[in-house]
């Protein structure tokens, strides 16, 4: 029956067609822009979200601010493992950079004196360097190996602090000089973060990105180009360590105080999750998933013992409706159209 | 044997075939021959029913959309939505190009790991088959697939197709990366054969010159569209034929 309605070349299917939309196509590449809806269209994606950051402290209670706190900083250690992936390294242990951080700040604060204002930098570029001397020697491996050592080595920091009873032992560095307000916690954690989102992304869409995303794909081909891929991939490994450094020698002046805890696991496997709930790739998604995950999270604390049951099942039911990610859909929708055409 | 009615095939809003119309009988060597993305790879697909994994893994990460319109009948039967792995049931049996081995396995795990779903007694039978038709495996059967020449994966390749004793092979572009001598090799691997065994072989491939000589029947395509039919001798004194593919 079906035959016989194939039969003649021009029977009548329906499909349906994706097409870009036109201010889409003026807006990437002749750049024509004709009304303020246009300008809308371009503008709109880049304030909500700094609008919106802006925005958020001065309108949640004291609770929600402190979970913002939280939500800026899982957001910034997952554009940390966003672009470690973008550049072809899986890394399960972001624990350690946020880790090198929060102990270098504690420490130079608690012994030194220094100021938070001192701390915060210095410990975002000397965490970022000792968790890039630490994993030099790992950057030839691919894969999984690589994904095994990051892991491993925050845990097993944990046990030398525990072990040798260095800064604190298990008792930690306490009594760290906090931030002067809490708005300026706020204010600083959130411009990191738009800082860090807006400003990686345009380094992911320059050419030097272009050469990181390029090692993931096939990084002989790299070489072949004449390129050092190690000096590379040192190069995106110290940049997302710094990310994660700061986001941790920032809770160390926010807890003012500085443990084991700073190496736990939560911070290496929470930023994979909000990168993956969110879309890898974009780091704006890696952001959106924890904006999501993290309040989510706290919601769930009123539900008790099955919080982490119902927390699981939001991530599996995601990953399987929407593999590709949160962020890539809404991309997708917001520059397409789709519409039903004959063939 | 295989008949392809109306066949389209989208990806996304591009054309790759547009209304292909082929025919294969029983005990045919079938030429599929086409330039650069002619379509030549997709059509095999959409035979072995592989499009229909890459339809549910595009949809799945909201990559391009695929699209397939038209059937596909297998003795009579419509298999255009039949699953690839019931499919190779039904003995079609695709090589795909640029000779897919386990690169890690050796050669011999390679031709076990194709029977698997054979009786044991079986596939010894069909590995010496296969090492009787491509006499320089047999020498290299404890050595890693990874480790050996173009032309030794590309038979292994096919070794591994014809363990499960395919009714319909069908070859993408068994001949590319190969030398002259050892496009000959194959060739004269898949005429030997159709005469030991009388299978039915679709053949994709861009180089016409040796391939033209062996085949029954041949369809010329170029972007996705069907455009000249005939036995392979027809097709090798076509003037356009031998303007275009033999550059005479």
């Amino acid at each position: 029956m079906r035959n016989a309605q194939l039969n003649s070349t021009d029977s009548k299917h329906r499909r349906k067609e994706r097409i870009d939309r036109g201010i889409k196509a003026r807006s990437s590449d002749i750049f024509a822009l004709s009304s303020w809806r246009e300008m809308l269209y371009l503008a709109a994606p880049r304030c909500i979200p700094i609008v919106g950051c802006l925005m958020l402290p001065l309108v949640l209670g004291i609770y929600w601010q402190k979970v913002l706190l939280s939500v800026a900083v899982f957001a910034l250690l997952a554009i940390s493992w966003d672009i470690l992936e973008q550049s072809g390294m899986i890394s399960l242990g972001q624990a350690l950079f946020f880790g090198m951080g929060a102990y270098t700040a504690g420490v130079f604060n608690h012994y030194f004196g220094w100021p938070p204002f001192l701390t915060i930098p210095f410990a975002s570029i000397l965490g970022g360097l000792i968790s890039t001397v630490i994993l030099l020697p790992v950057l030839r491996l691919r894969g999984i190996y690589f994904s095994m050592v990051t892991l491993i080595i925050p845990l097993m920091l944990v046990r030398i602090v525990e072990a040798t009873r260095i800064f604190g032992g298990t008792e930690g560095l306490s009594g760290i000089t906090p931030l002067p307000s809490k708005w300026l916690e706020l204010y600083l954690i959130v411009g990191a973060l738009l800082g860090a989102l807006f400003g990686f992304r345009r380094m992911m869409g320059s050419d030097y990105g272009l050469v990181l995303k390029a090692i993931r794909d096939n990084d002989r081909s790299v070489m072949n180009a004449g390129i050092n891929v190690y000096w590379f991939k040192a190069q995106a490994l110290f940049i997302a360590s710094a990310i994660g450094a700061f986001a941790g020698a920032f809770m160390t002046h926010v807890y003012m105080f500085v443990g084991m805890p700073v190496f736990a696991l939560d911070y290496s496997i929470l930023p994979i999750a909000a990168a993956v709930v969110g879309g890898p790739g974009t780091l704006a998604g890696a952001t959106l998933g924890a904006f999501i995950l993290v309040p989510l999270s706290e919601i769930l604390r009123g539900i008790g013992g099955l919080r982490i049951v119902i927390y699981g099942l939001f991530l599996v039911v995601f990953i399987v409706a929407l593999p590709e990610g949160i962020f890539h859909y809404i991309q997708r929708k917001y520059h397409q159209f789709e519409r039903w055409v004959e063939v | 044997m295989l008949e392809v009615q109306n066949l389209m095939v989208f990806f996304e809003n591009a054309l790759a075939i547009n209304d292909l119309n082929i025919e294969v009988d029983e005990g045919e060597i079938v030429g599929v021959i086409g330039s650069n993305s002619a379509g030549k790879t997709t059509l095999m697909n959409a035979l072995s029913g592989l499009i229909i994994d890459m339809r549910i893994k595009e949809k799945r990460r909201g990559g391009e959309r695929i699209t397939v319109y038209g059937n596909i009948l297998f003795n009579g039967q419509d298999i255009t939505e039949t699953r690839p792995d019931d499919r190779v049931k039904m003995g079609i049996v695709l090589c795909r190009e640029r000779h897919p081995i386990f690169p890690e396995s050796s050669v011999l795990e390679n031709l076990k790991i194709a029977g698997y779903l054979k009786k044991r007694p079986e596939v010894l039978d069909s590995i010496k088959y296969v090492f009787d038709l491509f006499p320089a495996l047999p020498k290299l059967k404890t050595r890693k697939a990874g480790f050996l020449s173009g032309g030794e994966q590309q038979m292994l390749a096919i070794g591994m197709a014809l363990i499960v004793r395919p009714k319909l092979l069908l070859l993408d572009e068994p001949l590319l990366g190969l030398s002259p001598m050892m496009q000959q090799v194959v060739v004269d691997a898949v005429a030997h054969l159709k005469k030991r065994t009388g299978i039915t072989v679709v053949i994709s491939e861009q180089f016409a010159r040796p391939v033209l000589p062996m085949i029954d029947k041949g369809y010329i395509v170029e972007n996705g569209m069907l455009t000249l039919s005939g036995t392979g001798q027809e097709l090798m004194d076509n003037p356009e034929i031998k303007s275009a593919y033999f550059g005479i």
